[in-house]
């Protein structure tokens, strides 16, 4: 009777030790590519964001949407041997608009080519760098274009507006007074590209045949109460060219990412 | 050795069911995946194992040998995003499962289960659907009978006086669950990853029971711990412990005896891991009240439940159980 116990025991054991697998490891990725998915996915806090939607914020101040976008350029990603992969350049701007998003309001950013790797971490920059800038209106490719189009310029000795937010406010003495923070540089006199690296939950597995995607959360009520909280009804209502307001949206803005969560297809 | 042909003669039935099956479930040419891009986070496998847990139970009240088929509904709440006002999806889960209790001799017994599941998920309007053969489970169980002290005069053991239960017992098991119900990786991506008829992966099963049974009332608990395997897309579902404790009693008319229960069970799932690298939001847990009856006609145990959920924390709240309940007729053996 006992035998019979240990066979039973020992058949078990071996059927649940022989079913782990570890083909991945050593694999040579060398010259394989694949495809990298950003889902930019604007939030208030814990709620998805909504147009026309009433948002509270610091200062018994309220705000409501109809436009809002902005600007992410130069992304790149690195593996965890350190190597940094970027995407190439002159396709490396792109205009996330929340009127793009699809059912559940995600806004698909999709990168090919990417070199197979198992990347760690994705540095993007929010607006248009100094240098990119500086290749003129010819340089700029489709941008150019593509952001006029979508009301993305000033002009071009003004430059890009890096955010796009239109909509009105209300605090204790306003009611429905319009908002509009059109944050850029100011052609090269006031340079408000900023750059943040966001580290992943999870490892990123590049492959041939694998098209992982990056849920990115964009908190959208940080433009106002990240790093310094301002006040609407003191002059961030209208927020354009101004060297004191701009950089404070900027840096805030820095601080509105995160990646949600990634998955492994 | 009558115990040991038992035994193979189970297995090899097993064997030959598993391998038939395995073969009859290629992909359901009627199942589209449908918004793989908004497929989102993704908890513990509630369903894929779940039918087949101690939380469920195994078998009988009084744990009397059987043969039998036992139906089980349950539903649940998936949020369909990442977001506190994201939009939900109901899940509906069928199960409809073969069971049965079958004794080797006085001491050993195995209980097995085969599932076929149909589920079903409702979001905005839309309804998706997902059958087929679930993951069939087998446990091999030993269990320890306790007698009444027996009584002795002076130096002398009467070793041949029939000894009288005591009416406890304890039940040790270790069993399988094979993955006979097809893993879709597509799927797992969902923000209910239970919806699948099958992990895909070979788990251990490890349990505990403890029994009491008198001729008024009866106590019936079990433990159980399911060490879950990786499946081919390296995806291993959280290891999971499952428990139940019951309480029941007796009714006895001349032509049927009516067992009602009360009692509770649970899940602590741990996180998934896929690719060597944990899931964050893939625990939970979950603590349920079930209360039903047992119903004995000559040989046939007729037995419904319901169970409603207490207190619950599955996958960072993103799916909420709001019911079950189960029916079977076994047959006892």
């Amino acid at each position: 009777m006992k035998i019979l116990k240990y066979a039973y025991a020992l058949m078990l054991c071996a059927l649940i030790a022989s079913c782990s697998s570890d083909d991945d490891d050593g694999q040579d990725l060398t010259g394989q590519t694949g495809n990298i998915v950003l889902k930019f996915d604007n939030a208030v806090g814990d709620q998805d964001f909504i147009f026309g939607a009433t948002y509270n914020k610091s200062n018994n101040e309220s705000f409501q949407l109809n436009t809002l976008k902005y600007i992410v350029s130069n992304v790149r990603v690195k593996d965890s041997e350190g190597n940094t992969f970027l995407y190439p350049i002159e396709e490396n701007a792109f205009i996330i608009n929340e009127e793009d998003g699809n059912n559940a309001g995600e806004i698909y950013v999709t990168l090919d080519n990417v070199n197979a790797a198992n990347y760690t971490e994705i540095t993007f920059g929010i607006g248009i760098d100094q240098e990119r800038f500086a290749l003129g209106a010819e340089g700029q490719g489709d941008f150019l274009d593509l952001a006029s189009e979508e009301g993305m310029m000033w002009n071009w000795s003004t430059g890009y507006r890096f955010v796009r937010l239109d909509g009105t406010f209300s605090s204790d003495t306003f009611t429905n007074e319009p908002l509009n923070v059109h944050m850029g540089s100011v052609g090269t006199s006031l340079d408000n590209y900023r750059e943040v690296t966001l580290e992943f939950p999870n490892t990123v597995l590049v492959r041939e045949n694998k098209t992982p995607q990056i849920h990115i959360v964009a908190d959208i009520a940080k433009i106002f109460d990240g790093t310094t909280s301002v006040n609407l009804s003191d002059g961030y209502n209208q927020v354009h060219v101004s060297e004191e307001t701009t950089p404070v949206i900027a840096a805030n803005m820095q601080s509105m990412f995160m990646v949600h969560h990634v998955h492994n297809d | 050795m009558n115990v040991f042909q038992n035994f193979k003669t189970i297995v090899l039935l097993l064997f030959l069911l598993v391998s038939s099956t395995a073969k009859a479930k290629e992909k359901d040419p009627n199942y589209t995946c449908p918004n793989n891009h908004i497929l989102e986070l993704l908890p513990c496998d509630l369903c894929g194992c779940s039918t087949s847990s101690g939380s469920f139970g195994f078998g009988t009240l009084s744990n009397a040998n059987f043969i039998g088929v036992r139906y089980i509904y349950q539903n649940f709440e998936s949020r369909y995003g990442i977001f506190d006002n994201s939009p939900k999806s109901k899940e509906t889960f069928s199960t409809y499962q073969i069971w049965a209790q079958v004794p080797l001799n006085d001491k050993f017994y195995v209980t097995t289960n085969v599932p076929y599941q149909d589920l079903t998920r409702e979001f905005q309007g839309s309804k998706e659907n997902l059958n087929g053969l679930g993951d069939i489970s087998a446990i091999g169980w030993y269990k320890l009978q306790f007698f009444k002290k027996q009584k002795t005069d002076g130096f002398t053991v009467d070793f041949n006086a029939t000894k009288e239960p005591s009416g406890h017992s304890l039940q040790f098991g270790i069993g399988v669950k094979l993955p006979t119900g097809q893993f879709e990786e597509a799927l797992a991506n969902n923000v209910n990853p239970g919806f699948q008829v099958g992990t895909g992966s070979v788990d251990g099963i490890f349990s505990l029971g403890y029994n009491y049974g008198s001729d008024k009332i009866g106590v019936n608990t079990l433990m159980s711990y399911y060490l879950k395997g990786e499946n081919k897309n390296e995806y291993q579902f959280g290891n999971q412990f499952s428990y139940s404790a019951n309480v029941y009693t007796f009714f006895s008319t001349k032509k049927m005896n009516i067992m009602p229960f009360a009692g509770i069970s649970g899940d602590v799932y741990d996180t998934i891991t896929q690719y060597g690298e944990t899931l964050q939001d893939t625990d939970g847990d979950i603590l349920n009240a079930s209360f039903g009856s047992e119903l004995a006609v000559e040989k046939f145990i007729f037995g419904a439940s319901y169970t409603l959920p207490i207190q619950q924390n599955l996958f960072g709240d993103n799916v909420e159980s709001k019911q079950r309940f189960s029916v079977y007729v076994n047959f006892a053996l």
